[in-house]
């Protein structure tokens, strides 16, 4: 009797704690596949919402090189050429930008001025997109058509302004997979006698030639699902271009502007069918990219011979010296133009009226009075979107990050990792359409008081950055020491106690970096509101089923259609705060990235 | 004198009264709680705002949401009860009254105008010239008297209302060309033909200021008077609509605005008042 009472509880203790690992296991696998299923129901929502065209046989109206909805002809093929046109001027001239910066970093010296460029770069993933957009409206359009006459919005603006805002992803996936081959190779490259632009050119750029591509299809994607620059900066005209200068309407565009239409009407179906092919098309990248990745070896062929015949001729290679000056420079200058611009006309416009307008503050922040004029119920609305959104995202995303590291194997984490990928790589627009859809469904079936609103955004944001969130953790939790991962195991633990005590503690930096991260992204996306509860006016959301004002609408609003010089002095002053805010995320996700690569470095 | 003073004595009480309906208007949100969301006509969005702002301050319960997106936004998201008031800047067709069951109640006289910046010459269009230029038929402003400079031509999108009258009672259902620059909204359309000295656009008589002109059509001028007159065509009225008979905090908002009591505002906006 005395013998078994302890026995008893050990073997109850075990049963407890086997009971936590299965459940764990089930709940994280769980999370894992919301992600799926989230990719699974906004296909079979936009297929759905396009199925009348093709029983209707409409379908030829969408395959018709005009759009002009009040005739019935409903052609989307302008739109899919605008979007091709944009994102492919802008990733042609921001491709080689880019490598020349990558080459400028990783050359010769390695000095300050090559890491604080690379701090530049990897700051401008900070900058919000619709502050890229609102800057180009009243900078580069007014400094266009003063060089080539007095013109308003074109494609060159917005081939400018989007070649800038992809510019980082570029970098940052051809400098990440470089720096990795360069450390490799160094020793050989030294053994051979290469001087470091030799090495670079004829061992590192032929060595990460997956990493190439990899750097090559996210820019791009980046560029394609892009709805906010084309947006304000286009002209929006559903015309095929003849030169820069003309107006172009990109399918993400189509898509925010024409989403008012009849619900049953064709133009409103057509524009399913215009998700479905941006949805179509990034999906494809990702099922492109990862098979290649995975097996291509080092490049062949031309492109090594060009490479070795610039390497083995001075002129050559002080012109690529030269290149890669010049384009650090350029993007330099270009993001400082932006910053100091930014912050000459927002910096002498703030102050507190500019936030609470007339009203006395702490009855504007008890919620007693409502607020005209300023811009906080902007703020409060971001505010509440970013938490929400993060409250949905976080427990989800760390799960499902759990779940790809330690329970599925094989084909499942296959499947997790792609949908992951492939929803990372949804244009946020298409899941404003999507949750736009969600309601109008609801609405005629199961819960006919639903309505666009706070909780719709962040349900659709949270889905947006779950992908983000898993990822940084299946990632924290990879680059941990070999070691930790084994000490738990050898102690006898249950894989949950060994995730619980062991990897997660030592991971936790690295997976809240993602997560601060992925929320600077909540706040910033204004395309996904935009079609799903945002307003221009509304003051302070009272509950979850309110509409709201957010930051980056306001930003939008305000510089399309800014009616007295306050309202501008308000818009650039949007501007700074949320370029503050998303800011203030990307530092301290970065410091917490950093001291845990620090701490786990070798 | 007697006359003089029985006037003063008229005068006041007509006053007293005027000030009483006022304050009674609006003591009716006194004590009520709730929300109205509002969406559609951008035309109207100076006049929703403005009301909603007076009334919330006089009660904080109350929360007024106010959404742009053009008149087929306030048809569809009234249509579908997303919003409770959808606002257009055209009359309801037929068809949208039968499918939604959509009840209309206008407010003002608004005219539509063709704005030019104000750095352009010319000051006067006729109805051929302006639909010639906006099917692309002329393409430089010295075909008809100003500047050698190529026309930038800005539309509004399907959505919009003050599209449909300016495209029915101007272009006489003309096509606009392709080319055309795409806003979403009347004060986008300001802002674009304000920063663009070669384009041409057209929006609400209300929104005209400074900023861009609006030159004469056919030799009349665009002004809101002489829309309400009948003398400029290009005119129509502004509407609220709600799906069914507006109930409860819909219902007095409506009454608030077509009321006696929100006639500054709307002449403030640069309409003119029904009442």
């Amino acid at each position: 009797m005395r013998q078994t009472q302890p026995c008893r509880q050990q073997s109850t203790r075990f049963c407890r704690q086997l009971f936590f690992d299965r459940a764990a296991r089930a709940l994280s696998c769980g999370a894992g596949f919301v992600s799926l299923a989230t990719l699974a129901a906004i296909f079979a929502f936009l297929a759905l919402l396009s199925l009348p065209l093709f029983t209707q046989g409409q379908w030829d109206s969408v395959l018709q090189t005009v759009w002009r909805p009040f005739e019935g002809r409903y052609g989307i093929v302008p739109m899919i050429a605008g979007s091709l046109i944009l994102s492919c001027s802008a990733f042609a001239l921001a491709y080689p930008l880019g490598m020349g910066v990558c080459l400028f970093v990783l050359g010769p010296g390695g000095g300050l001025l090559r890491r604080a460029t690379m701090g530049v770069v990897t700051f401008m993933t900070a900058i919000p997109t619709v502050v890229y957009g609102f800057v180009s409206v009243f900078l580069l359009v007014p400094l266009l058509g003063r060089a080539f006459g007095g013109r308003g919005p074109s494609l060159l603006a917005a081939v400018l302004t989007l070649a800038l805002l992809v510019l980082p992803t570029i970098v940052l996936f051809l400098h990440g997979s470089m720096r990795e081959t360069e450390e490799r190779t160094r020793l050989t490259s030294a053994a051979l006698g290469f001087t470091p632009l030799q090495a670079l050119l004829l061992v590192v750029l032929p060595g990460s030639a997956a990493g190439l591509r990899t750097a090559a299809v996210m820019g791009w994607c980046r560029a394609l699902s892009d709805t906010l620059i084309p947006l304000m900066l286009a002209g929006n005209a559903p015309q095929f271009p003849d030169s820069l200068f003309d107006s172009v309407r990109t399918l993400t565009a189509h898509i925010a502007l024409v989403v008012a239409m009849d619900n049953s009407s064709p133009a409103f179906h057509s524009l399913f069918a215009c998700g479905l092919t941006l949805f179509g098309v990034s999906l494809a990248a990702q099922a492109a990219l990862r098979p290649r990745s995975a097996t291509s070896g080092p490049m062949r062929g031309r492109t090594l011979g060009l490479l070795s015949f610039m390497a083995a001729r001075p002129a050559c290679r002080a012109l690529v010296s030269v290149w890669a000056v010049l384009s650090a420079a350029a993007v330099l200058a270009s993001v400082g133009a932006l910053l100091v611009f930014l912050l000459s006309r927002s910096l002498p416009v703030l102050d507190l009226r500019l936030f609470f307008g007339d009203t006395p503050i702490l009855a504007a922040l008890l919620g007693r009075q409502p607020v005209w004029d300023g811009l906080f119920a902007a703020c409060a609305g971001t505010l509440a979107l970013v938490i929400l959104a993060s409250l949905m995202a976080i427990p989800v995303g760390i799960a499902g990050g759990v779940a790809l590291f330690q329970y599925l194997r094989g084909p499942w984490a296959a499947a997790l990792r792609f949908s992951a990928n492939a929803l990372a790589g949804v244009p946020s627009i298409v899941m404003g359409l999507f949750g736009f859809s969600l309601i109008i469904l609801l609405r005629h079936t199961v819960a006919h008081e639903a309505n666009t609103s706070l909780l719709l955004s962040a349900v659709c944001i949270a889905l947006l950055v779950l992908p983000y969130t898993i990822n940084a953790t299946a990632q924290s939790l990879d680059t941990l020491p070999v070691d930790l991962r084994l000490l738990g195991p050898s102690l006898g633990m249950t894989s949950w106690q060994s995730l619980r005590r062991i990897l997660l503690p030592a991971a936790g930096r690295g997976i809240l970096g993602g997560v601060v991260l992925s929320m600077g992204r909540a706040a910033e996306d204004t395309a996904v509101i935009l079609l799903t509860g945002v307003v221009a006016h509304g003051g302070l959301p009272r509950g979850l089923f309110d509409k709201f004002e957010a930051l980056p609408f306001t930003i939008y609003y305000l510089a399309a259609q800014y009616q007295s010089a306050h309202d501008l002095a308000k818009g650039f002053g949007a501007a700074l705060t949320l370029l503050a805010l998303t800011v203030l995320l990307f530092c301290i996700a970065r410091a917490l990235q950093g001291r845990m690569e620090r701490e786990w470095k070798h | 004198m007697k006359r003089s003073m029985h006037f003063a004595a008229l005068a006041a009480l007509f006053l007293f009264t005027c000030t009483a309906a006022r304050a009674d208007m609006l003591q009716q949100f006194a004590g009520q709680k709730g929300k109205i969301d509002i969406a559609g006509g951008t035309a109207h969005i100076p006049v929703m705002n403005e009301a909603a702002k007076r009334i919330m301050t006089v009660n904080p319960d109350i929360r007024i949401t106010v959404e742009g997106g053009g008149t087929g936004v306030g048809v569809q998201k009234a249509g579908e009860g997303l919003v409770d008031i959808g606002n257009t800047g055209r009359a309801l067709s037929a068809e949208e009254v039968a499918k939604y069951g959509l009840v209309s109640f206008p407010f003002a006289v608004d005219g539509v105008t063709v704005v030019l910046n104000p750095a352009n010459a010319v000051k006067e269009l006729t109805a051929a010239q302006v639909q010639d230029i906006f099917a692309g038929k002329i393409t430089n402003w010295k075909d008809v008297g100003g500047a050698d400079a190529a026309i930038t031509l800005y539309t509004r999108d399907e959505a919009s209302g003050t599209r449909e009258v300016f495209w029915e009672k101007l272009l006489k259902k003309g096509a606009v060309a392709d080319k055309a620059n795409v806003v979403a909204s009347n004060g986008a359309m300001k802002v674009a033909v304000s920063q663009d000295a070669s384009g041409i656009g057209y929006m609400s008589i209300g929104f005209v200021d400074a900023t861009v002109k609006a030159p004469l059509l056919d030799g009349v001028e665009p002004s809101q008077a002489n829309a309400t007159s009948g003398a400029y065509k290009v005119a129509r009225k502004l509407f609220m609509n709600t799906k069914g008979e507006p109930q409860g905090l819909t219902k007095l908002f409506i009454e608030y605005v077509t009321g006696p009591e929100c006639t500054d505002i709307i002449s403030k906006a640069g309409y003119i008042p029904l009442k």
